[in-house]
């Protein structure tokens, strides 16, 4: 019979009834197949240490309890518990207690308006544009997970203005980042007290391309890469956005929470090659699904950002806010909305535990 | 799925249930408890807001604990490694230093080399290598299960390759 694949050898080392009996029979009694099983076992065998914790037990059984003295009860009460003020960190999720507590829409917000990471949160993604609009791009966990992984096509290089963190007031980010700091005049109902500010430098991402590392990439997992369009190899894409400032009103538990964030929008230049060029040769890379590139692909202009939202949670809708396109988002449950827009180049986002139309008329009054 | 306060009803059962693997998988990625479980609350916080049903929770919660915790080392937002030394220090007080340099030394090219792998191949390795039995790193990638060996296979081929390279360089 034929040899059994890889794939099956490698199951063969740590889970053999998973295997069919003809395939066991098989390896038993064949040389060149315990010889691959041999390799593969070893193989395991050294990652498998190599990935080792101490205090974490290699290959656990699937009980959970395979970390030694973490403490659940505290990690609980952290997670439970209303922080007074958690670190600023450049992750949105951690950004807050507004965010703490309504992570899905405020998290997409902080993160677009604070890094410009709307793009590269969706695992690299990186086309070449300025940002006059935003639009939706709905994305399952599957789709994030097929997205090119860009650092396996080419060098990837971020650089950044120094980390997300909190300032002194509206002036101080005025001051650090030369963005107008939005303002509400009214706050709405369920809001009170003066806002929190924090601010993020610019940050840049450069990708080179090098044909020859994605061939590679490609061919290790069984695909075959496009042939790049002339003049790709060894360009460079730049993508750079921010600074911005996010005001954030936090309360005590169970009160509504709300952010408004504004930023320098994105913005990315080629080294010589078209928009169009990159753009298609990107959706051309294997894996990439074809309903995210359909997506995508729709944003032809150049000058739209994607804005990668998981569809499983959250609607997206246009609407108009200043007289510019906006798109507003809303979780399903309807706990929680946001609205993002951009005018002359800058990016404006609030977010909080609002309906959709409550949130459109909070954007209304952003000065 | 949530309820009035917007938080999933059943999080409290899930976090003790699973809390541990999620921090199991973010440590085999960071090679840091501590960061493993910063990642960890990131991740159930996502979790409460979800409407994954239950039964695709493991699945789910292991997978982005191992994105989040790939992202943390691509962005090169990581600490440095005194930790990670410090944590292997401390059992081989009696053992060879010599030995735990190298140990210390491996498991830093392992976790970079991790973090360039292809997306789907660097996952599933450290999904099986947490726990996840083939059908469940399947369900949770969308994949077969035919393909998890093959996808392990060849992760771990590459990051053999990575260590052999600096083995004999070294």
């Amino acid at each position: 019979m034929r040899h059994p694949g890889e794939g099956v050898l490698r199951r063969l080392v740590d889970e053999p009834a998973g295997v069919a009996d003809a395939d066991r029979g098989h390896v038993a009694d064949c040389a060149r197949c315990l010889e691959e099983l041999a390799g593969a076992r070893e193989d395991a065998t050294r990652v498998g240490a190599a990935l080792s914790v101490v205090g974490v037990r290699a290959d656990s059984d699937i009980d959970g309890a395979d970390v030694d003295g973490v403490d659940v009860d505290a990690a609980w009460q952290r997670l439970t518990a209303v922080p007074a003020e958690r670190s600023a960190r450049a992750t949105a999720p951690r950004r807050g207690r507004s965010i703490l507590r309504r992570p899905v829409v405020a998290a997409l917000a902080a993160a677009v308006v604070l890094a410009g990471a709307g793009t590269a949160a969706a695992n690299d993604w990186l086309p070449i544009f300025r940002t006059e609009r935003v639009g939706a791009v709905s994305l399952s966990t599957a789709d994030v997970m097929a997205l090119p992984d860009l650092s396996a096509y080419g060098d990837v290089a971020v650089t950044r203005d120094g980390e997300v963190h909190r300032v002194r007031d509206a002036a101080a980010a005025a001051a650090e980042t030369g963005v107008d700091v939005p303002e509400l005049a009214v706050l709405p109902r369920g809001v009170t007290g003066g806002p929190e500010y924090r601010v993020g430098g610019k940050v840049s991402i450069a990708f080179t391309f090098a044909a020859e590392r994605a061939e590679r990439a490609a061919a290790g997992v069984g695909e075959r890469m496009p042939s790049p369009p002339p003049g790709l190899d060894g360009s460079q894409v730049r993508l750079v956005a921010g600074p911005g400032v996010a005001a954030v009103w936090s309360q005590a538990a169970g009160v509504p929470a709300l952010v408004v964030g504004r930023a320098v929008a994105p913005t990315a230049v080629s080294a010589g090659v078209p928009f169009e060029v990159v753009r298609d040769y990107l959706l051309s890379f294997p894996g990439l699904p074809d309903t995210v590139a359909a997506q995508l692909r729709a944003f032809s202009n150049g000058s739209t950002l994607p804005l990668p939202v998981p569809g499983d949670h959250v609607t997206s809708s246009t609407a108009q806010v200043h007289g510019v396109p906006a798109t507003v988002l809303a979780t399903r449950d309807a706990t929680m909305a946001a609205v993002v827009w951009v005018d002359d180049g800058v990016v404006t986002a609030v977010a909080g535990a609002f309906d959709a139309d409550e949130v459109l008329a909070i954007a209304g009054e952003v000065r | 799925m949530a309820d009035s306060g917007g938080v999933r009803p059943d999080l409290a059962e899930v976090f003790r249930r699973e809390y541990r693997r999620v921090v199991g998988v973010a440590a085999r990625v960071l090679g840091s408890r501590d960061q493993a479980e910063d990642v960890a609350q990131e991740v159930f916080l996502s979790f409460g807001r979800s409407s994954v049903p239950d039964g695709e929770a493991r699945g789910w919660l292991s997978v982005a604990a191992a994105h989040t915790a790939l992202n943390l080392i691509r962005s090169g937002r990581r600490r440095a490694s005194r930790e990670e030394t410090a944590a292997v220090a401390e059992p081989v007080v009696v053992g060879d230093v010599a030995d735990a340099v190298v140990v210390t030394e491996e498991r830093g090219r392992v976790r970079a080399a991790l973090g360039r792998l292809p997306r789907k191949q660097a996952v599933a390795l450290v999904l099986r290598h947490s726990g996840l039995s083939y059908a469940e790193v399947a369900a949770a990638l969308d994949m077969s299960p035919g393909s998890v060996g093959t996808t392990v296979r060849r992760a771990e081929t590459a990051l053999r390759e990575e260590l052999n390279r600096h083995a004999s360089s070294g």
